[in-house]
């Protein structure tokens, strides 16, 4: 019998089905300004519940400004102004009404070098709790905390010593561990990994992949095999040089990890991820 | 690093390069040495399996000391895929041109019949063209021929059922049966030839587009996008 000829398109099934999606974000052309200097320019993008997703780009490309626009911390810089519209679960995060408080209790966030309190282990993760009045059932939430952040078998006999005696990568767990204890919905990490050795590294990138099941995950890296290895989604932003010389960040492409690490649909993407320019 | 990793996946598609050149000789050799029924080309032809298999094992063991140490991805991560299997598809068609030649051997002093070795022939010269399209695609970074690869398998096929029906019908003589035995086994090697030539062309278009296609018979339905 003649061969019939039938293409099979294997590498173009979508992981992720698009309709299976929640989106947790949507940022419509978002522009953060920094006086009179443009960091971000119209950045538009969907961010996807209980999914990691990664940013990735160039220094200066404005990563995480964009990141910390998603809780507000652009706040707190006093030069800062942000233009477009940032919605989060449909709600307005900008306008008028929203307690930015608020939208740091629900969208936590870890940064770059461990940054633990001069208290004890304990103390740093009921902190949050007791400031935001989340005393009922202090000590389970703790261990629930460092449970979650898959540090309590270290420390679970230890729990009065200072966490500064605490390893770079415990400490890192620490800090997640503070931000989820206060229940984020949302957790955003800059950097989380940059300042550590490779194992503290692979035990943070398996805690995402754990904590992806409760929560939704934006994380900004530089290391590009980081985000291939625990993103679902990957949003790639690029630099662009106004005429007037100034830079300014932008998202070049938004998709699935995989097709932004096997056959990104940018020129820009495939040159920076595979490392010939950006 | 950059330029190193440059030069690194230069080298492995030179060697690539070579090797596709040695296996089209190995081809052409092959069909030579059944053509001439020489034995001397045989033997020489076993002896230049050693040079393809060189390029081969160099490459195969490349590949994965640049994937450990260069990380390689996008265009890049499809085109060291692409060397990885190309270099696995030359191996298995310069393997069929040793069965080839020591087929030529068993068949020595066998009578021959020069219309089945007419059609092989062809086969072969078909299988080269193929080969050489596949590869010419893969280092253009091209997909041009892709679809043309398998209709040229087409005919190819189709004589290798033919040489078949052929060789039965060749009669009850003992001598001229085993000689068709051997020529139904050549008949096969070639066919293989192609099909591994037709699997470099979906590795040019898997490198040029950025998705695998592949193409099969009826009994497979598309798969969805």
């Amino acid at each position: 019998m003649e061969a019939i000829r039938t293409k099979i398109d294997v590498a173009g099934q979508e992981r992720l089905s698009t309709s299976e999606r929640e989106t947790v974000f949507e940022a419509r052309d978002i522009s953060v300004f920094y006086g009179d200097q443009r960091a971000i320019d119209k950045v538009s993008i969907d961010i996807y519940r209980r999914l990691v997703t990664a940013i990735i780009g160039p220094s200066g490309c404005g990563k995480s400004t964009f990141i910390r626009t998603l809780n507000r911390m652009t706040d707190l810089v006093p030069s800062a102004r942000l233009t477009g519209e940032l919605r989060y679960r449909g709600i307005d995060l900008y306008g008028p009404g929203v307690d930015a408080v608020e939208v740091r209790r629900r969208i936590g966030m870890v940064f770059q070098k461990p940054n633990p309190f001069p208290k004890s282990i304990y103390d740093n993760v009921a902190y949050g709790l007791r400031i935001l009045g989340m005393k009922k059932d202090l000590d389970e939430r703790v261990e629930k905390a460092l449970h979650s952040a898959a540090l309590w078998d270290e420390v679970k006999d230890r729990l009065k010593d200072s966490a500064l005696g605490l390893s770079g990568g415990q400490q890192q767990r620490l800090c997640i561990a503070r931000a989820i204890a206060v229940e984020p919905e949302v957790i955003l990490l800059d950097e989380p990994a940059s300042a550590l050795d490779p194992i503290a590294t692979s035990a943070i990138e398996d805690l995402m992949h754990e904590l992806k099941r409760d929560f939704t995950i934006v994380i900004v890296t530089h290391n590009m095999q980081q985000a291939a290895r625990v993103a679902d989604m990957t949003a790639f932003f690029g630099l662009n040089v106004t005429p007037k010389g100034s830079r300014e960040g932008i998202l070049v492409e938004y998709d699935n990890t995989e097709k932004i690490f096997t056959n990104p649909s940018d020129k820009r993407t495939e040159g920076y991820v595979t490392g010939r320019f950006g | 690093m950059r330029d190193l990793y440059e030069v690194e996946l230069g080298e492995l598609e030179t060697l690539l390069r070579e090797e596709g050149e040695l296996v089209d000789r190995a081809i052409r050799g092959a069909l030579n040495a059944l053509a001439r029924d020489d034995l001397e080309l045989v033997d020489e032809l076993v002896a230049f399996d050693d040079e393809i298999d060189s390029r081969y094992l160099t490459i195969e063991q490349g590949i994965p000391s640049l994937l450990a140490r260069q990380t390689p991805v996008a265009s890049d991560l499809r085109l060291v895929l692409a060397i990885l299997y190309i270099n696995l598809h030359l191996e298995r068609i310069a393997d069929y041109c040793v069965t080839v030649a020591k087929l030529v051997k068993l068949a020595q002093g066998l009578p021959r019949d020069a219309g089945v070795l007419e059609a092989l022939a062809e086969m072969g010269e078909r299988c080269r063209e193929m080969l050489g399209t596949g590869l010419a695609d893969f280092h253009a970074r091209s997909a041009r021929n892709f679809e043309a690869l398998v209709d040229m398998d087409r005919p190819i096929d189709r004589a290798n059922r033919k040489l078949i029906d052929r060789l039965i019908a060749l009669g009850p003589d003992e001598a001229q049966r085993e000689w068709a035995m051997r020529m139904i086994l050549v008949s096969r090697c070639l066919e293989r030839v192609g099909d591994h030539a037709v699997d470099i062309g979906e590795q040019a278009a898997y490198l040029v587009r950025g998705r695998f296609e592949e193409f099969t018979d009826a009994s497979h339905k598309k798969s969805p996008k």
